[in-house]
């Protein structure tokens, strides 16, 4: 098959951090989110309380971390290969995305038979990694809102009003856990449905031998198994 | 004239059962609630005292169920709270007034004549029907709340109704019902309205409005405004949540919750939480202030709050024992958050899981297909321009 090689400049080890960071800060908040929507067992609501408050300011300095690190740490903008360049690069406009959305649709419909040609991140799993951050500061947003230190503030105040009052902001701030929910079954389904070797290298930094490609999306060596 | 009225007020208070300690504690219980130090004690038993110059004041009944003039009469035996409400000349009051008819539509009208007087609301007002959902004396209720208002010193809009339409603007809301601030708000009447959201509305809330305004002169010298929230609430009695005060907070930290009515856990005294209880997000002061002369409240007695100090209270609370709200949903009719966040994710996972199946059976579960050579883009402009 076509397995590309995967290197450990494609994650520098602060992005395994992170991720990892993420992983954990998530699966906390949700957890501790659920509990607070309806706790589902006793004595447990300090605690679940607490683990909230704690891990929502964890996951906004990670994000925090995550977007300047962008600015300073290289990393390699393409599969399979051992040359980087400003992490940056990754999250902007890509020549070796351009013209691919439809490419990447028909691909994952089953429309199209061969792999579709792609930097680093493709062109919907680019937008997917993006979209996080407006919906980590949404949940931050809303949780704030409904959070007694912060929610007379107007900057809060303000956005309650406009949506209906407390409840509402609740029902968001829910809703938003759901998405994130969403986004990580797909994410994690997609990142290992054609192997474990992407998993493998940011959660374990392990590399794995592929397929290697040229600034132009050609296979250059390597074997894809 | 001072002197006169010191003896008067306390042979008042005697002939009605109340000690002159009664007196003071009450005074001091006002005092709180406004947010005033001990030191005003004697000051507001001093002018509840001088005070007995009567106001003028105008009870309307706009759309609702009069359950605030219930609340407001419900005192069985009087007692200073009653008092301090007789300072307020009640000249005209539909549910309560002994004259009827003619007389008591003239004695509202004499009350207009003269700016200055204080006008209740009670009740929505409710717009549809080209106002006709409600007539009084052969003229709708917007007539009469458009002909009262200009000239009153201020309005206080006593219970949820009054503040913003209440249950009675709850969806579908076929009366187009509102309350008096917004109604106003729109007809360019700048008179200052004190909301006095709850439904029914506390009756102390009402007397520490009438010592606020009448007594400390906080109307003239405009101070009331800044005792304002944005929605026109006193921010001394709507300030903080019920959940902020409530008694059973201790055992919601502790994670000891009532799952079912009837249970231990009800006799337990435990935290209303997961069967609805929505003080979390409710501002009133009810746990401090509390019910039915000091007696008891909602949470206090047993039964999770329902919101409804909030704005919007129905339809932001109901069903009123589970933790979220219904949303309306076109097509489908009344639905909880979760049961569709749950569907909707079912969805997904079952797509997810055909799609498993179809990459398992176009054989990309092992590293996915053979990359393209070429962008499809690339290849068609190659095909078109025959080269490059
Ligand atoms: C990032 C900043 C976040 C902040 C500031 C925040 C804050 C809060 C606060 C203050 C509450 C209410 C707790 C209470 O009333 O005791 C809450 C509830 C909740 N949070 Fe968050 N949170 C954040 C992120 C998240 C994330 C990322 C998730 C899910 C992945 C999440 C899921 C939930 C859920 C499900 C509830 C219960 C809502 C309800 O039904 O009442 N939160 N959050
Ligand atoms: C079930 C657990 C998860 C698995 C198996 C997983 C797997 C992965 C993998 C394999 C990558 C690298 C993709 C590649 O190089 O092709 C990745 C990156 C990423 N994941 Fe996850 N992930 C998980 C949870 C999450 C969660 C909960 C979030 C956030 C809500 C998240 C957000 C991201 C982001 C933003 C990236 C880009 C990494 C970067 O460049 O910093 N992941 N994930
Ligand atoms: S009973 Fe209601 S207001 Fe009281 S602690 Fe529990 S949730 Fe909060």
């Amino acid at each position: 098959m076509s397995h590309p090689a995967h290197y450990r400049e494609a994650h520098p080890l602060i992005f395994v951090c992170t991720h990892w960071i993420n992983l954990i800060s998530m699966v906390a908040l949700a957890f501790s989110g659920f509990y607070i929507h309806y706790p589902f067992f006793a004595n447990f609501m300090g605690v679940a309380r607490g683990m909230h408050f704690f891990f929502m300011y964890v996951i906004l300095i990670n994000l925090f971390v995550r977007i300047v690190a962008a600015f300073f740490v290289k990393s390699a903008t393409r599969l399979g290969t051992h040359e980087v360049e400003t992490d940056i690069k990754n999250w902007l406009p890509q020549k070796l995305n351009r013209h691919q959305l439809g490419a990447w649709l028909k691909y994952y419909l089953f429309l199209k038979k061969d792999h579709p040609i792609g930097a680093k991140y493709g062109v919907l799993q680019k937008i997917a990694y993006i979209v996080t951050i407006p919906l980590t500061l949404a949940a931050a947003y809303t949780g704030f809102a409904i959070y007694a230190p912060f929610m007379d503030a107007a900057f809060f105040a303000a956005g309650t009003d406009w949506v209906g009052g407390q409840m509402n902001m609740r029902i968001i701030h829910y809703y938003i856990m759901w998405v994130f929910i969403l986004f990580t079954a797909i994410h994690a389904y997609l990142a290992n449905v054609e192997g474990v070797a992407p998993s493998r290298l940011i959660f374990a930094w392990k590399e794995e031998e592929g397929l290697r490609f040229d600034a132009d999306g050609k296979v250059i060596g390597g074997s894809g198994h | 004239m001072a002197h006169e009225d010191h003896g008067a007020i306390y042979d008042l208070l005697a002939a009605r059962g109340v000690s002159r300690r009664d007196f003071l504690k009450y005074c001091g219980s006002i005092a709180a609630l406004l947010g005033l130090s001990e030191s005003f004690v004697p000051q507001i038993a001093a002018a509840v005292n001088h005070g007995a110059k009567l106001k003028p004041a105008v009870w309307l009944n706009g759309g609702a169920c009069t359950g605030c003039t219930e609340s407001i009469a419900q005192v069985d035996t009087p007692d200073v709270a009653t008092i301090v409400l007789d300072l307020l000349s009640i000249d005209f009051m539909e549910t309560l007034s002994m004259a009827m008819g003619e007389d008591a539509l003239a004695a509202a009208e004499a009350v207009f004549e003269e700016p200055g007087y204080i006008l209740i609301y009670e009740g929505s007002v409710m717009q549809g029907f080209d106002g006709n959902a409600l007539r009084i004396g052969g003229k709708t209720g917007l007539e009469e709340l458009d002909h009262a208002a200009p000239n009153a010193a201020a309005i206080v809009a006593v219970g949820s109704c009054a503040v913003d339409g209440g249950f009675v603007m709850a969806n579908p809301n076929p009366a187009d019902a509102t309350g008096v601030k917004p109604y106003l708000e729109g007809k360019g009447i700048t008179t200052p309205v004190v909301n006095l959201p709850t439904c029914p509305v506390n009756p102390e809330w009402l007397v520490a409005i009438v010592v606020d305004v009448l007594l400390l002169g906080s109307l003239e010298s405009g101070a009331i405004l800044d005792k304002l929230d944005d929605w026109g609430r006193p921010k001394y009695i709507f300030g903080q949540t019920i959940h902020d005060n409530c008694p059973r907070r201790g055992h919601f930290e502790n994670g000891n919750f009532v799952n079912e009515f009837g249970t231990e856990e009800e006799a337990l005294g435990y935290c209303l939480y997961k069967v609805g209880c929505k003080g979390p997000q409710t501002y009133t002061n009810c746990p401090i202030v509390r019910w039915n002369r000091r007696t008891s409240w909602c949470v206090e007695s047993g039964a999770p709050c329902i919101g409804c100090g909030s704005l919007d209270w129905v339809d932001v609370g109901a069903p009123f024992l589970n933790r979220h709200r219904d949303l309306p949903l076109p097509g489908v009719g009344n639905t909880q958050p979760g049961v569709v966040a749950g569907v909707v994710a079912g969805v997904a996972a079952l797509g997810l899981g055909l799609h498993a199946v179809g990459m398992k059976a176009s054989g990309r579960m092992d590293g996915g297909a053979p990359y393209e050579e070429m962008k499809a883009h690339d290849r068609k402009r190659m095909q078109k321009g025959g080269g490059k």
